[in-house]
């Protein structure tokens, strides 16, 4: 399997531009109409943690709320915002939002969604004690409800990133019904709580979560087509390829970069390349050496061969990162290339760095194979340039803390990334007291300006150029280092139609339908 | 017996504070946070510090330590970090699986232990013995994860006449439920068979040396109650001693069996627990895996009396 950087380009388009294909297992059986039925077994890498989206910190939970909650806004397939449980909405300043509400939308429990519901929900998140959305709402001041069905939300300051961090947990809502009746029940037990097009039916830890098809969901078109979806937790990969292969499973949620290829040539399963929100790069610390020296970053940077990593550890599995925003998003500058392996130059850097015969220094990465993997091709690359580079292996936790402590010269840093290019940039890069994702220590007053102004205008074109700008002078001041934006491809059984790739990588089963 | 029971129980809580204090430090030590890895796409710094607040998690050591121990005594294990379940409930969960799961591993592994050890000591250097020991050997030597990947391979991929992975409780459906726990067992169960093999052969060895099995066969016993009176019951001791010790391994210690074959087993709650610094959760199931070992030894401490009388305790 060889995809060059440009065919993947040209490949991401086509996943995200052409959305009504339905992508993969339909484009085979287009002229059937979809067959309502079936249960879709889904195997995922671990188990979900709680069924309560404001309280949630697990990227798995968010799989099996995007079929049984829905949230104000939703992404389409080019991470542009669509309406979902508000209709339509409206911006009369920076600093105000107002949305209409959609009428006759139900909960699960027979309860109306309606503004009162929306205040309810956005007001739990900022206050409730065990609240994980604090953050994605702070901006949020106040909620007014201006009528049965419109919302006003008031914001501290302007924050054009807002309405796509709407589209995931931060915009779900619950029944307040629900919430008031069940408390801290509702972590194992979401029924009648959400009004997407399935229901929560149960959830037996440790071995599988049901839900069933909402038939008075509130959207006439399409789906959903499925009885049920049975989700359950196989955390070993091979494990879960070999259940999908012979058919105890209908669809995994993640295939391994050395797995694609073999998969891809078994006919008994179809396997969609979903193109990531993701950028997995490394921090180098700002704050002691041999990284506070601007000079030995960029020889780094320059003894780095990106295509090489992306093609003999990833597998192609990638597209090589010229920066934090990948190619899925509106606010990717194409023209800008990927930091290109010049040997000549890393040694004029050292010399310009007062190593002329080279540096050593420990990075530290996830004890994990494809990261060790990448370490070790990353050591010899760097060797060339008589950069010797110490591997540190350690948990993710370990991980976390070191990157907090600052307790690390080079760390690992996989960012599963967000739809809105604010949430890949500003908390990598922006100066920030206390702990932040900038690990790195990088306070720059030219980045700082550039992340402030992408906040306080929305129109995309501007902001774009913004974006264009910032990657340009990271490729330069090099804080973090971008190796790839990963692919992540998911696999089905060949019965499973008309999956729609989101770059999100939810798997949003809505229109789902089985032969 | 009652006051040996007696006193073996009171020698059990300095060795539960042992562990309790030692798991607590350890995990405490350790780098990285439960709040940090639970919520580890999240930057936000003020979450993060009312939610350590909420669970006490900003106190000093020594206070949580404290706090613990009494919840302790009260007979509460505390909630896990991670899911909010009671730690209790959390581990009742996940010990059914693995208890059937050491059982039946045990049980396989002593269907053919038994014979096998026996032809290897009574045919000693013969084909039968070979083909015994290299069995054994073939045991110890093959990593867990391999067999249990080959056994998927031929009988759940190939021959599909088993499932890969998951669980279904024996309990409630007795066919399913031990197809689902076939391979799994197995994989354990020729492990330990091995062990126990070479264990009985070699103790088997011994005793076929010793005086009386002269006397015995002196006295025209035939072979066959020579080996089952005389031998082997003086030859049980070790093997006893191995399967206790066995026993608990079997059931905290098969994480990489519960890993491949999807099982929801008490080793894999353990791991998944440390990887998450989820402190309660820990400190609670090894505290009762703890348990679990000195009652299982135990155990084989009154088995000894039961098998052999010289060892009764008074």
């Amino acid at each position: 399997m060889t995809v060059s950087r440009r065919e993947f380009l040209k490949a991401s388009v086509v996943v995200v531009g052409v959305p009504w294909l339905g992508l993969a297992p339909a484009a085979a059986a287009a002229a059937d109409p979809p067959r309502k039925g079936g249960t879709l077994r889904v195997g995922f890498y671990i188990e979900a943690q709680t069924m309560d989206p404001h309280l949630s910190g697990s990227k798995i939970d968010r799989q099996v709320y995007h079929n049984i909650y829905e949230p104000l806004v939703t992404l389409d397939t080019r991470l542009g915002v669509k309406p979902g449980l508000a209709e339509s909405w409206t911006q009369p300043d920076p600093k105000t939002l107002v949305f209409k509400l959609r009428r006759g939308v139900k909960f699960h429990d027979g309860t109306d969604f309606n503004a009162e519901a929306a205040k309810f929900n956005i007001e739990r998140m900022k206050t409730e004690p065990k609240s994980v959305r604090k953050g994605e709402v702070a901006n949020i001041d106040t909620v007014d409800v201006v009528d049965s069905h419109t919302i006003r939300v008031n914001l501290k300051k302007p924050d054009a990133a807002l309405l796509a961090t709407l589209t995931d947990r931060a915009g779900m809502m619950v029944s307040p019904k629900v919430v008031q009746e069940r408390g801290a029940e509702l972590g194992r037990n979401a029924k009648g709580a959400g009004t997407g097009p399935f229901e929560f039916v149960e959830w037996v830890r440790d071995s599988h979560l049901i839900i069933k098809r909402n038939d008075a969901y509130w959207n006439k078109q399409g789906g959903p087509y499925l009885d049920r979806v049975r989700y359950r937790p196989i955390p070993d990969d091979v494990v879960k390829l070999q259940s999908l292969q012979s058919g105890e499973i209908d669809v995994m949620d993640y295939v391994q970069p050395r797995d694609v290829a073999a998969v891809k040539a078994d006919k008994n399963v179809v396997v969609v390349d979903v193109p990531s929100l993701a950028d997995f790069a490394y921090q180098l610390n700002l704050t002691r050496p041999p990284f506070n020296n601007k000079a030995l970053r960029q020889a780094v940077a320059s003894a780095l061969d990106l295509e090489q990593i992306v093609k003999g550890v990833w597998l192609n599995v990638g597209v090589a990162a010229n920066g934090p925003i990948p190619p899925t998003s509106w606010a990717y500058d194409r023209s800008i290339a990927p930091i290109k392996r010049d040997l000549a130059k890393a040694k004029a850097k050292l010399a310009e760095g007062g190593q002329p015969n080279g540096f050593t220094f420990t990075m530290t990465t996830n004890n994990i194979p494809i990261n060790v993997q990448e370490a070790e091709v990353m050591q010899a690359q760097l060797a060339e340039a008589g950069i010797v580079a110490k591997v540190k292996l350690v948990d993710s936790a370990t991980l976390i803390a070191d990157g907090n402590n600052k307790n690390f010269e080079m760390i690992s840093f996989q960012w599963s990334g967000r739809p809105d290019p604010d949430g890949n940039t500003y908390q990598f890069l922006r100066t920030t007291p206390g702990t932040s994702f900038n690990w790195s220590g990088i306070s720059n007053p030219q980045i700082d300006a550039l992340l402030d102004r992408t906040r306080e205008i929305s129109n995309q074109a501007e902001r774009r150029k913004l974006y264009s700008e910032l990657t340009k002078l990271l490729q330069d001041e090099l804080p973090m280092l971008f190796i790839i934006h990963p692919i992540e491809p998911k696999a089905f059984s060949p019965r499973v139609q008309n999956y729609e790739a989101i770059p999100d990588g939810m798997m949003r089963f809505k229109d789902v339908w089985m032969r | 017996m009652a006051r040996l029971v007696l006193q073996r129980l009171a020698a059990t809580v300095p060795v539960l504070l042992l562990v309790t204090a030692g798991v607590f430090a350890l995990l405490h030590l350790t780098p990285g946070d439960p709040i940090d890895a639970m919520m580890a796409e999240s930057a936000d710094a003020t979450a993060k510090a009312s939610l350590r607040a909420e669970l006490g998690l900003d106190r000093p050591l020594h206070v949580q330590y404290v706090a613990w121990m009494g919840r302790l005594l009260r007979g509460d294990l505390g909630h896990s970090i991670r899911n909010g379940e009671p730690v209790l409930e959390n581990v009742s969960r996940r010990i059914r699986p693995s208890l059937q799961l050491a059982l039946l591993a045990m049980a396989i592994s002593l269907l053919v232990a038994f014979p096998v050890g026996i032809a290897s000591a009574v045919r000693r250097n013969t084909s039968v013995d070979r083909v015994g020991t290299t069995f054994a050997l073939f045991g110890i030597c093959m990593p867990n994860f391999l067999l249990a990947l080959l056994l998927i391979f031929l009988f759940g991929v190939t021959l599909r006449w088993l499932p890969i992975s998951g669980y279904v409780d024996p309990a409630e459906e007795l066919v399913d439920g031990l197809r689902s726990l076939a391979l799994p067992a197995v994989t354990l169960g020729l492990a330990l068979a091995a062990v126990v093999t070479r264990t009985l052969r070699s103790s088997m060895l011994e005793a076929l040396t010793e005086d009386y099995v002269r006397t015995a066969r002196a006295k025209g016993l035939s072979e066959w109650r020579v080996v089952r009176g005389h031998v082997l019951r003086n030859a049980l001791i070790p093997v006893v001693t191995v399967l206790g010790l066995q026993l608990g391994t079997l059931i905290g210690g098969a994480v990489i069996t519960e890993y491949v074959f999807a099982l929801p087993g008490i080793g894999r709650l353990v791991v998944d627990g440390v990887f998450a610094r989820d402190y309660p959760l820990v400190q609670g199931v090894v505290l009762l895996i703890a348990v679990g070992f000195i009652a299982s030894n135990l155990v084989v401490d009154l088995l000894y009396g039961l098998i052999d009388p010289r060892i009764r305790h008074r």
